[in-house]
């Protein structure tokens, strides 16, 4: 049928439009471009002057405000050595009140690429309230003891000792 | 002289004779207005998507294309509904200068390519949010809906679209009446309405930037007043300055009646043979809907005429009216005008009611007229008395065909309108009848070497 | 109490109290007034569980709670911790309370506390580098080596053995509140209706008598959390969700660069 034909080729062919448009736009997140530095250089240690390259830079960078789905977010960024180290967002669209827990939502997402360059090693564990039990079987434990373990010192004993140790109904579950 | 003829020769079968006809020449250069409305409409839709470019630095990941398609078929969507309604708003220049037909036209095509884009929209823009934002697609979508600021509205606004969309599908057209189904689509003004604020108030490419804005508010704005001038007030003033009422009532041939109208100033008007008007009675039944009929005489001045075939509820209430009966006529409207013949001989080709606006093109039309007048039976050929007596008159031809009896007919092909207008392929060929009817003549017309720009069709199927 | 184990490297202990487990991590020379001062910061703890513990019957929260007795009749850290307590509930509109479902029981500012006034006890004999971990909050000074900052990570709350991001500083405080194991088991104190949020939240800052409280207040609080820390001068916060997504940080959250290699 020709109509058929017709509406199959419209449909098409504005398929192909649309998405020849969004494959001609970049398609890698670029850097808020970032300014020149502000004068409180807030990370690492102490005021070393920012250089040049990308790679070890060091200060607090106000970026140019960046599009997101909910209007324009500006952001300013603390680099330590050229990682970043701490996200601050300065403007964020908060007309009304939808806008502003939308924002809210937005805006914690920012940050979102920071989170993966933290590593594995650490010192210690923050989480929330273990037990006995579920010390036992987290990573602090691990860390306790492997510390502990490379002194050769006894581990340490479990409950019994210390007095008043009893826990009654939901024991340590506290938040 | 005056020529009435039946054509004897038994109806065309085996034995076509072969026409001397020249090669078909392909339809000439579409006229200027065509090309310039082309221009504006497109023009407007790179203007938009110029805006989507200029405001987006990148599209990232699986969500950012697919809120980019949702952003894109949002503009173009909204863009599309005030051209849409422009179509529609009645401008007696753009009338005119396109044909309500072919308006009509591509308001109805448009609009199925706009369903479509705004479907794409709500689906790309609910996907791409839920996708940046980690949640599924139902509770984005209620998100989008219920917290987001407009978005009831433009949601209300929506399923209209859908609702008006639907009722005007063919199969649901066939069912109702055209009054009915014409007043359900006007439920699209309120669709268009309830969706604008959204566009302004979530659209990334509106958010910050003031121009954007303020064209967004002109265009529809423009479009608004666009409509509330000639739809709205036009018609008011029209109407309290003529004030037009039946004068009397006749019937031309069973089931087809002329209606005349008298008022004053009718020559403000400025009506040409071959145009139409949307005439609305006001009688109990008939106020509430605008029939479209043709003068069927030209305009004297001193009455207007049309004159209607019983085809529906609204034609038949129509025959049936009272002298006196307060009338509104919105127009003129229709490009089938004298205007358009340029070469100084003309053929027309009517089949049944459709000799409404050829039997007032036929008494105007300068220089040499050929008429060839199509319908069932003898009787049902309305008005031919008066066409033989303009016949005579001023020397044009017209030639009668019936379907029955049979001996009577003259075959609509290339060959019969050759031989009965040997010159047919230097004419100006107005036809008008109903589709089934104009469409065979174009093409009979057509083989018969007559370029497509001097075949002149209103269609009133919209 | 067990022996504290020691090096050249410093002081570590370990200590079940509170129905949780306090680990000590003490990076200075292990002197003996240092050795004497970790002693005295378990015994603190022991006494906080004696005074504060809701479950026991003879603490003075207990008696509080059944009205056996009166606040002038118990020791004065009682009466500051309520008010504390009471600061804390209006400053996060009733997401904090010591008083949820009518009961009660100020363990959500009462560990956090503890916790970090057993470090000020080590500093107050000397120590500058330190880590005390309180049944998953913590309180730091100073640095673990030279040169390099306290490096700490935010277990996963759906796997308690992974970390889903390490927070870095000197001189902090990190708490993390979770409502992941057993259910959904923390409870909006104004409504007593389990909260349904996010998974976990971790809030850092100076202090854990402070941070800890913002944590769970944050759990409760929901997307609005953002808005209220964000006005908090120093405090950070950082989300895991629960639909499975990555942890969002807000403001300031000192994320950790990778190690030197």
């Amino acid at each position: 049928m020709r109509g058929t034909h017709r509406v199959a080729l419209t449909g098409l062919s504005t398929i192909s439009g649309i998405a020849l448009l969004l494959a001609l736009k970049p398609h890698h997140a670029d850097q808020p471009p970032l300014s020149s530095p502000e004068p409180d250089s807030g990370g690492g240690h102490g005021g070393s002057a920012p250089s040049a390259s990308g790679g070890t830079r060091t200060g607090t960078f106000t970026g140019d405000a960046v599009q997101t789905k909910y209007g324009p977010v500006q952001v300013r960024a603390t680099l330590d050595k050229g990682r970043l180290t701490a996200v601050k967002v300065l403007k964020t669209p908060s007309d009304n009140e939808k806008d502003r827990s939308i924002a809210a939502d937005a805006v914690p997402k920012l940050t979102k690429e920071a989170l993966a360059a933290g590593g594995a090693q650490v010192h210690a564990v923050s989480g929330a309230s273990y037990t006995s039990d579920g010390y036992a079987r987290s990573l602090q434990s691990a860390l306790d003891k492997a510390d502990s373990g490379k002194h050769g010192a006894s581990r340490p004993a479990q409950q019994g000792a210390g007095s008043g140790q009893s826990t009654t109904g939901r024991g340590g579950g506290r938040p | 002289m005056a020529v009435t003829t039946y054509d004897n020769r038994p109806r065309a079968g085996r034995h076509r004779r072969t026409p001397r006809t020249r090669a078909l020449r392909p339809p000439g250069r579409p006229p200027a207005a065509i090309l310039v409305a082309h221009l504006l409409v497109w023009g407007g839709a790179a203007a938009v998507l110029g805006l989507w470019w200029a405001d987006t630095p990148s599209v990232l990941g699986a969500a950012g294309w697919l809120t980019g398609a949702g952003r894109i078929t949002g503009l173009l969507a909204g863009y599309a509904c005030a051209v849409l309604v422009a179509l529609m708003a009645r401008v007696p220049a753009v009338d005119h200068a396109l044909g309500t037909d072919r308006l009509a036209r591509w308001h109805a095509m448009g609009g199925r390519f706009t369903v479509g884009l705004t479907l794409a929209h709500v689906f790309s823009i609910v996907s791409g949010y839920a996708l940046t934002g980690h949640t599924g697609l139902v509770r984005q979508g209620t998100d989008v809906v219920l917290h987001y600021p407009d978005m009831l509205k433009a949601t209300a606004g929506f399923l209209l679209f859908l609702v008006t969309a639907g009722v005007s599908a063919r199969a649901a057209r066939k069912r109702m009446s055209y009054e009915l189904w014409h007043l359900l689509h006007l439920a699209t003004y309120a669709a268009v309405f309830l969706a604008f604020g959204h566009q302004l108030a979530n659209g990334a490419d509106f958010a910050g930037r003031l121009p954007a804005q303020i064209v967004w508010y002109v265009l529809y704005l423009g479009v608004a007043a666009l409509v509330l001038w000639y739809r709205v007030l036009a018609p008011v003033r029209s109407a309290l300055r003529h004030r037009l009422r039946v004068a009397h009532v006749r019937e031309e041939a069973p089931g087809v009646t002329s209606v005349y109208v008298t008022g004053r100033r009718l020559d403000e008007l400025a009506a040409q043979p071959g145009q139409f008007f949307r005439w609305r009675f006001l009688s109990r039944g008939l106020w509430w809907s605008a029939g479209p009929y043709s003068l069927s005489a030209p305009a004297d001045g001193k009455g207007l005429r049309i004159t209607v075939k019983e085809v529906g509820g609204h034609s038949a209430a129509v025959a049936r009216l009272a002298p006196g009966t307060r009338v509104w006529a919105e127009g003129p409207y229709g490009g089938l005008t004298p205007a358009r013949a340029k070469s100084g001989r003309s053929l027309l080709l009517a089949g049944g009611i459709g000799i409404t606006p050829l039997r007032a093109l036929f008494e105007t039309l300068p220089g040499e007229v050929a008429l060839v007048y199509w319908a069932h039976r003898q009787h049902d050929l309305a008005l031919r008395s008066e066409l033989d007596a303009i016949a005579g008159r001023r020397g044009g031809r017209v030639h009668y065909s019936v379907s029955g009896p049979a001996g009577h007919t003259l075959p609509m092909d290339a060959g019969t309108l050759s031989r009965l207008v040997p010159d047919i392929a230097e004419r100006d060929v107005y036809v008008c009848g109903p589709a089934g009817m104009a469409e065979t003549a174009k093409r009979a017309v057509r083989e018969a070497g007559v370029p497509g720009a001097r075949i002149h069709h209103e269609s009133f199927a919209f | 109490m067990t022996a504290a184990t020691g090096s050249a490297r410093g002081l570590r202990h370990v200590e079940h109290v509170m129905g949780t487990v306090f680990s000590f991590d003490v990076r200075d020379e292990p002197v003996p007034a240092l050795r004497e001062a970790l002693a005295r910061a378990v015994a603190w703890l022991h006494r906080v569980d004696a005074v504060f513990s809701p479950y026991r019957p003879d603490s003075s929260v207990g008696r509080l709670a059944r009205r056996t007795t009166t606040l002038a009749e118990e020791p004065a850290d009682v009466a500051a911790i309520l008010e504390l307590c009471a600061e804390l509930e209006d400053a996060t509109r009733g997401c904090f309370s010591a008083r949820p479902a009518g009961r009660l029981d100020p363990s959500g500012v009462v560990k956090g506390w503890a916790t970090e006034e057993a470090a000020r006890i080590l500093e107050r004999a000397g120590a500058r580098n330190l880590c005390v971990n309180g049944g998953g909050d913590l309180q730091l000074s100073g640095e673990p080596a030279p040169g390099e900052p306290w490096r700490v990570g935010i277990a996963d709350p759906r796997r308690p053995d992974r970390t889903v991001a390490v927070v870095s500083g000197r001189d902090l405080a990190v708490a993390t509140s979770g409502n992941a194991e057993r259910g959904r088991h923390i409870t909006d104190p104004r409504t007593g209706v389990p909260v349904d949020g996010p998974l976990s939240c971790t809030v850092v800052g100076p202090h854990l008598t402070r941070a800890d409280p913002y944590a769970t207040a944050a759990l409760v609080m929901g997307d609005e959390a953002w808005e209220w820390l964000a006005r908090l001068d120093g405090y950070a916060l950082l989300t895991v969700p629960a639909d499975g997504g990555p942890p969002a940080a807000g403001d300031g959250f000192p994320l950790a660069e990778p190690p030197p290699a």
